[in-house]
């Protein structure tokens, strides 16, 4: 007991749950991906879809409600070793010039904050909106959730902002991927390499077919 | 007149360490932690010292002057270490690498001391593999060995060319561990600036704490020094800048007799000094010399490209000179040939003091990658340095003070003639003789340290009763006071030339009159400008700041006055050892072709030398050394 | 050939732990491109001497690339511009005429200055003490030839092994974290099978005495890895976060 205590006290321990943690949203981003494709097949999927979920409570206020604590221990965890990281270094160099950090490594704290900004806009946005009031209409019909979607990305600051989250969900995975198996201790000379080039992959596919989604509904989508 | 009781055991070589470890006293189990060990420096030798003697039980006090007890200069050895395993099966014993070491020396050393060395040097593989010092492996798992600075049986082992970094930090992490346990306390960035002697017996020394500069005084049943050696009277040398003599000069000025102090090693294979502002040398594992061939231009004066010059003009002087053993012969004669050619002007490079060290012919056999594989850390340390391409044109090399055999006189037990007072590792003088084979530095630190100290400490603390001195002793306070009062001395003169400058002069004049090769006449010389320049460094030095806080310049300046005392004990040695015997070349003393010649009637003998009070000079004491086992003989290494 | 430099210093200059620090610019005339970076220092320093001025304190010992002992922050990279050299080894040649320098102190917490460019890094020393180390005592020790090590551990050990501990890994790392240190020493150990057998253990202890010496936590960004002199990979880290969940777990 005394060790777990320890272990959660720990530099190790906190970055370790959040690896962990941030693995957990990588699947959860995955499956919300996955479903949110069902846009493609027109509103009736996505609506049916939407429908199957919200049938599934109470069963799934379980299941929410872990994923929103996943999410604020995610949080939680990269802000206190953010302002723990800092205080380790009381005196800021006068000249400092890292070395060769990527791009997405360096942006961590920013597209993190980010992120969580994106992730509340994103719920009162769509998932807590109303999907039969005026907001649903296209033309005189409710088309329910995928109408709600389809009017926000007709809207080109919408779409924008959007994307631009996307983009961060984007490095933020470039970055958070390769990081996880390092903290977990998952390193070996040989794949190593392999899993930073997936990390990239993953990065770059799951923020364009994200996009892809805006990007279709204000160039491609024909409203029925 | 000091007694220089040398105490060696009776009976047959081969038994007396054995004998004389069932005979020595033990103290008793329960008592060891009621006696003190103050212990100094943490090299090999005193890390290992200090980490066994708080296993054993002992309270042990550690001190050393840089940040942490990891960087002490030990740390920068390269090639290996030497150990009579016969892993290869090629025919080694504990007689061969002690025949091997005593011939090394050229019969100076003591017999008695060496052999042991060879006994013990498998327990200290065994010990360091335990700890966990990454030795280089071949692929079944098995250790390696190589054959190292001449040997003809591979019996060095290496970790990489760090092999001195890696045991100095095995006999570190046992020192952590004690520290971890609470049986050492470490007293880092502190310096030893006197021993305190009560009644004939060491009972303690004083430090100064480098980053406060509070002075203080620490008692102990017995005080070791393992403070290494003194290279850096020459200035320009490969220890490290903050290798001092100040502990052993403080010790032979309380009484303990300094021994052949005009044995010092010039390592042949050192990157040539390039300009006056240089601090240090850097050496690079003689190991080069196993596929490098040495030569210099056969027209003194040729001034031409090296690959613009024709092999028949070359001279590939060691071959020539010693063919069976060519480029591979013992440090002092490497090193003085590269002198001898230099000075008849065909050294190379700018300064022409260099000489050429080429792996063309290596590169042609072997091909490039083997080479690489085998020196391509000292390739790519040697293009770092100087900005040039060893694969492609040949090395300069030219040869750098690098260890001195002489130290502080100790007893078979590695007692000096002070009661209570041990030195080990390079600050002593009993092993390596007149010059110190490769890889035999690392093994004789971890040898007193690891397996001869830690039985004979024992034999002088069971005969005397623990806690007998306490700090307040009038003689601590009569010393605290006269540390301070030689800083205070220091820091009043407020005059115009630096420390360095005058380390700088101190080196020029050992260097050139007491260096690769001396004379009579150089010698005198250094003997009457030595003191010229300690006269001006009392009147001259430019030191700023005080005394209570971190001062650099302060304390060089305490190092090199001490070193200047000792630079004329040293020449002074010099001048007397009318004979050449390995490092020291006296060229009144030399064979028609110009090699080395020992007079064994009249110098065979240890001299060590005693304290007479400022101004007077020192007294000799002689150990004669016998040969029971080594037949002595002219070294040829033809 | 080589030819002479004239340089501006800017220097952290902080007489004592408690004391605030600042800048002071310095000119550095006649600079020979052989020197390497401590030579230069030293001619400074010799200068300032003689104009009265207290020389810059920083530390140093073997000068050549082993002891861990000096180390200064150059113009924002620990050990200065070069890869794998430390500030002894790297020479004036890989710097231009009329350049300024910024040279200034290890950053943290757990590093205080002592004084202008001189650091305590004692912390390192606690945190060894709380278990890098095989806990063999003297003379106990069997033949070496008894225990096999497969040389590719041998290799990684070794390479983890050749850590100097100068603390450039802390100063480079955006959180002052001891990651790479520590890591090398559980990976040291750790991948030899005379060192496994307490690596659990040893693991939980060096990372408890890291954190309480107030090191920052690791964020992956392998900034260590990149200003290492002796090239230590991250995968030693990776070792270090592996050890440390079992020795947790147990």
């Amino acid at each position: 007991m005394e060790l777990l205590q320890q272990y959660f006290q720990s530099s190790i321990g906190k970055k370790q749950i959040v690896a962990l943690t941030g693995l957990m949203l990588i699947g959860f981003i995955l499956g919300h991906l996955a479903g949110n494709l069902l846009i493609f097949k027109g509103p009736e999927a996505l609506n049916a879809y939407a429908h199957k979920l919200a049938s599934m409570r109470p069963a799934m206020y379980g299941v929410e409600l872990a994923l929103a604590g996943t999410f604020l221990l995610h949080i939680c965890l990269t802000v206190y070793l953010f302002f723990y990281n800092n205080e380790a270094r009381p005196i800021a160099y006068g000249y400092y010039q890292p070395t060769d950090r990527s791009i997405s490594t360096r942006l961590m704290p920013y597209t993190g904050t980010l992120l969580a900004a994106f992730v509340i806009w994103h719920l009162l946005d769509f998932t807590f909106s109303d999907q039969t009031g005026t907001l649903s209409l296209v033309g005189k019909e409710s088309l329910g959730l995928y109408g709600v979607v389809v009017n926000a990305f007709k809207i080109q600051w919408h779409s924008g902002l959007y994307i631009l989250a996307m983009c961060a969900i984007g490095f933020h995975l470039t970055h958070g991927f390769q990081s996880f198996m390092q903290s977990l201790g998952l390193n070996h000379p040989k794949y190593t390499p392999v899993i930073k080039i997936i990390s990239v992959f993953l990065g770059l596919a799951v923020a364009a077919i994200f996009s892809s989604i805006p990007l279709y509904v204000m160039f491609f989508a024909r409203i029925p | 007149m000091a007694t220089l009781n040398s105490k060696i055991p009776d009976g047959p070589m081969k038994d007396k360490w054995t004998s004389h470890k069932s005979k020595i006293k033990l103290v008793n189990a329960a008592n060891k932690r009621k006696y003190h060990i103050i212990v100094v420096g943490t090299g090999l030798a005193g890390a290992s010292a200090a980490a066994s003697l708080s296993e054993l039980g002992y309270n042990v006090n550690v001190f050393c002057i840089q940040d942490s007890p990891r960087r002490a200069h030990s740390i920068a050895a390269q090639g290996g270490i030497n150990a009579a395993k016969n892993y290869p099966n090629d025919g080694d014993s504990i007689m061969r690498l002690f025949y091997d070491t005593v011939k090394g020396g050229d019969f100076r050393s003591r017999e008695a001391n060496v052999h042991r060395l060879a006994e013990v040097s498998n327990n200290i593989i065994d010990q360091c593999v335990a700890q966990g010092v990454p030795f280089g492996r071949e692929y079944a798992g098995y250790l390696d060995n190589r054959s190292f600075g001449g040997a003809q049986v591979s019996r060095t082992f290496y970790a990489r060319g760090q092999t001195g970094q890696q045991l100095l930090l095995g006999a570190y992490s046992a020192l952590m561990k004690e520290v971890g346990r609470g049986t050492v306390k470490m007293y880092p960035r502190m310096e030893m600036l006197e021993l305190v002697v009560i009644d004939g017996v060491a009972r303690g020394i004083v430090v100064r704490n480098s980053v406060t500069g509070e002075i203080s005084s620490h008692a102990a049943d017995a005080v070791v020094l393992a403070t290494g050696g003194y290279a850096n009277v020459f200035y320009l040398s490969t220890n490290a800048k903050a290798c001092n003599v100040t502990a052993a000069w403080r010790a032979y000025k309380k009484g303990a007799t300094f021994a052949n102090p005009c044995y010092t090693q010039i390592h042949p294979t050192c990157i040539p000094v390039h300009g006056d502002y240089q601090s240090k040398l850097t050496l690079m594992s003689e190991s080069l010399r196993n596929d490098g061939r040495v030569w210099v231009p056969k027209k003194a004066g040729d001034k031409r490209k090296p690959s613009e010059i024709p092999q028949e003009e070359r001279d590939y002087y060691l071959e020539r000179k010693y063919p069976s053993f060519g480029n591979l012969v013992p440090r002092d004669l490497a090193s003085r040939n590269a002198k001898f050619v230099s000075d008849e002007g065909k050294g190379v490079g700018q300064t022409g003091m260099a000489v050429y060290l080429d792996f063309a012919d290596s590169i042609a056999r072997l091909g490039k990658k083997v080479i690489e594989e085998r020196y391509g850390n000292l390739f790519d340390m040697y293009e770092c340095i100087t900005g040039s391409n060893g694969y492609q044109e040949p090395m300069m090399i030219y040869p750098a003070p690098h260890y001195s055999m002489g130290g502080l006189w100790v007893d078979y037990n590695l007692m000096s003639n002070l009661p209570g007072l041990f030195v080990i590792g390079e600050a002593n003088f009993s092993d390596h003789g007149a010059n110190r084979l490769g890889a035999s530095a690392l093994m004789q630190g971890l040898a007193d340290g690891y397996f001869v100290l830690p039985y004979t400490i024992g034999d002088y603390l069971a005969g005397s009763s623990w806690g007998k001195t306490a700090v307040n002793h009038a003689a601590f306070t009569e010393a605290e006071q006269q540390v301070k009062e030689r800083i205070q001395k220091l820091l009043n003169i407020k005059g115009k030339k630096t420390v360095a400058e005058f380390h700088r002069q101190l080196g020029r004049i050992m260097w050139n009159k007491c260096g690769m090769s001396r004379n009579e006449k150089g010698l005198k010389e250094a003997l009457e400008e030595i003191p010229k320049v300690r006269e001006e460094f009392s009147k001259n030095l430019a030191l700023l700041g005080s005394g209570n806080e971190l001062n650099q310049s302060l304390d060089n300046a305490l190092r090199v006055s001490e070193l200047m005392e000792f630079s004329e004990l040293l020449v002074r040695d010099a001048l007397y050892r009318k004979e050449s015997c390995g490092g020291h070349f006296r060229e009144e003393s030399q064979t028609p072709e110009g090699e080395a010649q020992r007079d064994d009637e009249k110098f065979c003998h240890v001299g060590a030398w005693e304290y007479k009070g400022a101004g007077q000079t020192p007294t000799l004491n002689v150990e004669p050394l016998e040969f029971q086992e080594v037949h002595l003989a002219q070294r040829s290494y033809k | 050939m080589e030819q002479t430099m004239k340089l501006t210093l800017k220097v952290w200059r902080q007489k004592d732990k408690n004391a605030k620090g600042a800048f002071e610019s310095y000119q550095a005339d006649n600079i020979d491109a052989a020197m390497s970076f401590l030579e230069m220092l030293d001619v400074v320093n010799e200068k300032l001497t003689k104009e009265g001025i207290e020389p810059i304190a920083f530390d140093h010992d073997c000068r050549e690339g082993i002891c861990g002992m000096c180390g200064a922050v150059v113009n924002g990279r620990p050990h200065g511009p070069r890869k794998e050299t430390t500030l002894c080894q790297l020479h004036m040649r890989h710097f231009q005429n009329n350049d300024t320098i910024t040279i200034e102190p290890w950053r943290a917490k757990a590093f205080p200055v002592i004084r202008d460019l001189a650091v305590d890094r004692s912390a390192f020393d606690r945190i060894l003490a709380k278990g890098g180390y095989i806990s063999v005592k003297t003379g106990c020790a069997p033949d070496a030839s008894v225990m096999l090590v497969s040389r590719e551990n041998s290799e990684l050990a070794m390479d983890a092994a050749a850590c100097i501990g100068c603390g450039a890994c802390v100063a480079g790392c955006p959180n002052a974290s001891a990651m790479l240190f520590v890591g090398g020493k559980i990976s040291h150990l750790g991948l030899l099978p005379q060192g496994r057998i307490e690596a659990k253990k040893r693991a939980v202890n060096m990372v408890k005495k890291m954190d309480d010496e107030g090191f920052g936590a690791c964020s992956n960004e392998y900034e260590c890895q990149a200003v290492c002199p002796k090239k230590l990979s991250v995968s030693n880290i990776a070792r270090m976060n592996r050890d440390y969940i079992l020795g947790s777990a147990d």
